[in-house]
């Protein structure tokens, strides 16, 4: 089977072995020993799996610049590349020209360390989650907890970063960031648990696998709503994105943020949107597979898992767009009154509904089929 | 729950379409500028391009609206340095002073022709000074790109404004009509000496200087010392410069009304 690491360790180990073919002995069996393989291996993997999604994460914010322009009834970025594609590039590479300055009170360690873990915590999520079959950083059995532990990490680095920017504003966005934490967090545990429940895995290469026959919005409507809108929370997007709410609090946590911290917090904020539609896509929307009535064809070329999924992932992030475009921002104290009243009642109920399917083995549409409900 | 907004919510709203509305609303938007957005690519498309106007408007199956309000487009001036008298009345009416009158090739070495100098640095595009042009020499054109990259290319000499006058850009057709009764220069006749001043430097010639009968003194009376002859100005070409009072070494010239 075609996986990431099998591609990434060929591509190391083909041309070592061909140089060392030309060594001598001792030299070439230290060149071709599985250990230093395995590391290079590793990195030519890492370097792979950064490279596309740091792409595709600049592709989003091109996406978002488009997209929410025609909301407008604008146009977005036109000039650089095709229809602005290589507007973000330029971006970036402005931002990495420009000098980074910290504030005189500013915290030093606090100050570069938390936007960088920011930016860390967030990319280390692209090797847990599996794009298609053999596309993640190994086979983890608990791979559904890692990803929502390592995607909590966040306000934690938000708040120090805040903290340590000496800085009024930057310290209330960073205060609002914690308790919006808190306050969706839980329901979006509960609405996995939902998930977990249905599946009967942690893991979520099985949790995809699971999906082949139907996919899980449709038994899981209700907590598919509570996990969009906590995603749309954690992500800190309009309607929730109270911890920057730029016309209050200046630019909130990152206020004090100039030149590649800035970038780094911009990147992270679009790799963890990206993250965010992966995590949707693999829990509710059936990952890479497709239903049955797809012809085999649209389903069996090479790439096709990352085709579709990718295809999803990027639908979803449309919609998420589009309430960007939609609607204003909440107040904290609505925010925290949904999160606490209405969405983890409406978690706890989807749990209740899940355990229904399991047990009867039924479903609304499907009818009763015995390989519902985890077998 | 009774908090404050709840409460004040009208009893008939429903939370549910306080999502929905907007998002319909957003979409309906979506869908109408999906292919075709109001914005135009700017240096690439211009609404003054005729062309581009016509397919805006096939595009849209009706006529767009934004011709009226171009065709009074107050832009950069254009000069038709030809049919400048050299009036000043230009640089008179600008109420940001930034029309100077400065010398330009032609006429005589000793009265060179003046025409006017527009510092866009401080111009207003009020269009007073097109307004007050007698000859309709000086007039705004519909060019709004003026983007330099030195401050001292803001100012337009004559000749630059000559250039643009060139281009034929389409003009704002606003002009002042002057009014029934207008002011009229008349003249104190015992103080004036004759000099010639204002017939020299009136820009449409219109005064001419008449004999008058010398007087025969009185005995022992000293007769002034002047040149018999006095401005007669013919008022259908005066344009109400002004500058024959302003060259008047007597001050004997006034504006007055029409009698
Ligand atoms: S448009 Fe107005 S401000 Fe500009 S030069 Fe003419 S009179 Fe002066
Ligand atoms: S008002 Fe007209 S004619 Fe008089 S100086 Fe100015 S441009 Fe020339
Ligand atoms: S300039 Fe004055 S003094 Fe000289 S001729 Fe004219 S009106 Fe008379």
């Amino acid at each position: 089977m075609l996986s990431l690491y099998s591609v990434a360790y060929d591509l190391i180990s083909i041309p070592l072995t061909a140089i060392a073919a030309h060594l001598p002995a001792p030299l070439s069996a230290w060149l071709v020993n599985t250990t230093l393989l395995n590391v290079l291996g590793a990195l030519v993997f890492c370097a792979i799996l950064l490279g596309a999604s740091m792409i595709n994460t600049i592709m989003l914010i091109w996406f978002e610049r488009k997209m929410l322009g025609r909301f407008m009834d604008r146009r977005g970025a036109m000039h650089v590349g095709f229809a602005g594609l290589l507007q973000n590039f330029a971006d970036g590479l402005k931002l990495f020209r420009k000098n980074t300055r910290r504030p005189k009170d500013a915290d030093f360690v606090g100050f570069y360390a938390a936007p960088t873990a920011y930016m860390v915590s967030s990319l280390v999520m692209f090797a847990i989650l599996p794009v298609s079959t053999g596309w993640s950083a190994g086979a983890l059995p608990l791979s559904l907890l890692l990803a929502l532990v390592v995607f909590s990490f966040a306000p934690l680095f938000i708040f120090l970063s805040a903290w340590s920017s000496a800085n009024k504003y930057s310290l209330l966005g960073g205060m609002r960031s914690a308790a919006q934490m808190i306050a969706y967090e839980v329901p979006i545990l509960l609405a996995v648990v939902a998930v977990v429940v249905l599946s009967g895995s942690f893991d979520l290469t099985t949790i995809v696998y699971e999906q082949q026959n139907y996919w899980f919005w449709a038994p899981l409507f209700l907590a598919l709503i509570v996990f969009v809108a906590g995603m749309l929370a954690e992500m800190e997007r309009i309607p929730f994105d109270l911890p920057e709410a730029e016309a209050e609090l200046v630019e909130g946590w990152n206020t004090e943020f100039g030149g590649m911290l800035f970038a780094f917090f911009m990147l992270a904020d679009y790799v963890r949107a990206l993250v965010g539609c992966f995590l949707i896509v693999l829990l509710f929307l059936g990952g890479w597979t497709m239903p049955g009535w797809v012809p085999a064809s649209a389903t069996s070329f090479p790439l096709a898992g990352i085709f579709w999924f990718m295809l999803k992932t990027y639908l979803v992030f449309g919609v998420f767009i589009w309430i960007r475009a939609s609607l204003p921002r909440v107040r904290t104290d609505q925010l925290l009154r949904v999160g606490w009243m209405r969405m983890v009642p409406l978690s706890l109920l989807s749990i209740v509904l899940a355990v229904a399917v399991v047990l009867t083995k039924c479903l609304p549409v499907i009818g009763c089929v015995p390989g519902i409900g985890g077998g | 729950m009774s908090t404050p907004e709840t409460s004040s919510r009208p009893p008939n709203d429903n939370p549910i379409l306080w999502v929905a509305k907007p998002l319909l609303t957003a979409a309906k938007q979506f869908r109408k500028s999906l292919f075709r957005p109001s914005t135009i690519v700017y240096p690439f498309e211009r609404l003054e391009d005729p062309k581009f106007r016509e397919e805006v408007a096939v595009a849209a199956g009706k006529p767009i609206g934004i011709g009226a309000v171009w065709d009074n487009y107050r832009g950069v001036h254009a000069l038709n340095i030809d049919t400048c008298i050299s009036c000043n009345l230009c640089a008179f009416s600008c109420p940001d002073l930034c029309i100077d009158m400065v010398n330009v090739a032609g006429g005589d070495p000793k009265h060179p022709k003046k025409c006017p100098e527009i510092d866009y640095g401080k111009c207003s595009y009020c269009g007073f000074c097109s307004d007050a042009c007698p000859e309709g020499c000086l007039t705004m054109t519909t060019r709004y790109e003026l983007s330099v990259t030195k401050r001292a290319d803001m100012v337009f000499s004559p000749e630059r404004l000559y250039q643009v006058y060139e281009q034929k850009l389409p003009m704002n057709p606003i002009r002042l009509e002057r009014p029934e009764n207008e002011d009229q220069i008349l003249l104190d006749p015992p103080v004036c000496i004759g000099c010639n001043a204002c017939a020299r430097d009136c820009p449409t010639k219109c005064i001419t200087m008449l004999d008058i009968v010398k007087p025969t003194a009185a005995p022992g009376e000293k007769m002034p010392k002047r040149i018999w002859k006095e401005p007669v100005i013919n008022d259908s070409d005066c344009v109400r410069c002004g500058t024959c009072i302003s060259v008047c070494p007597k001050e004997c010239l006034f504006w007055g009304t029409r009698k």
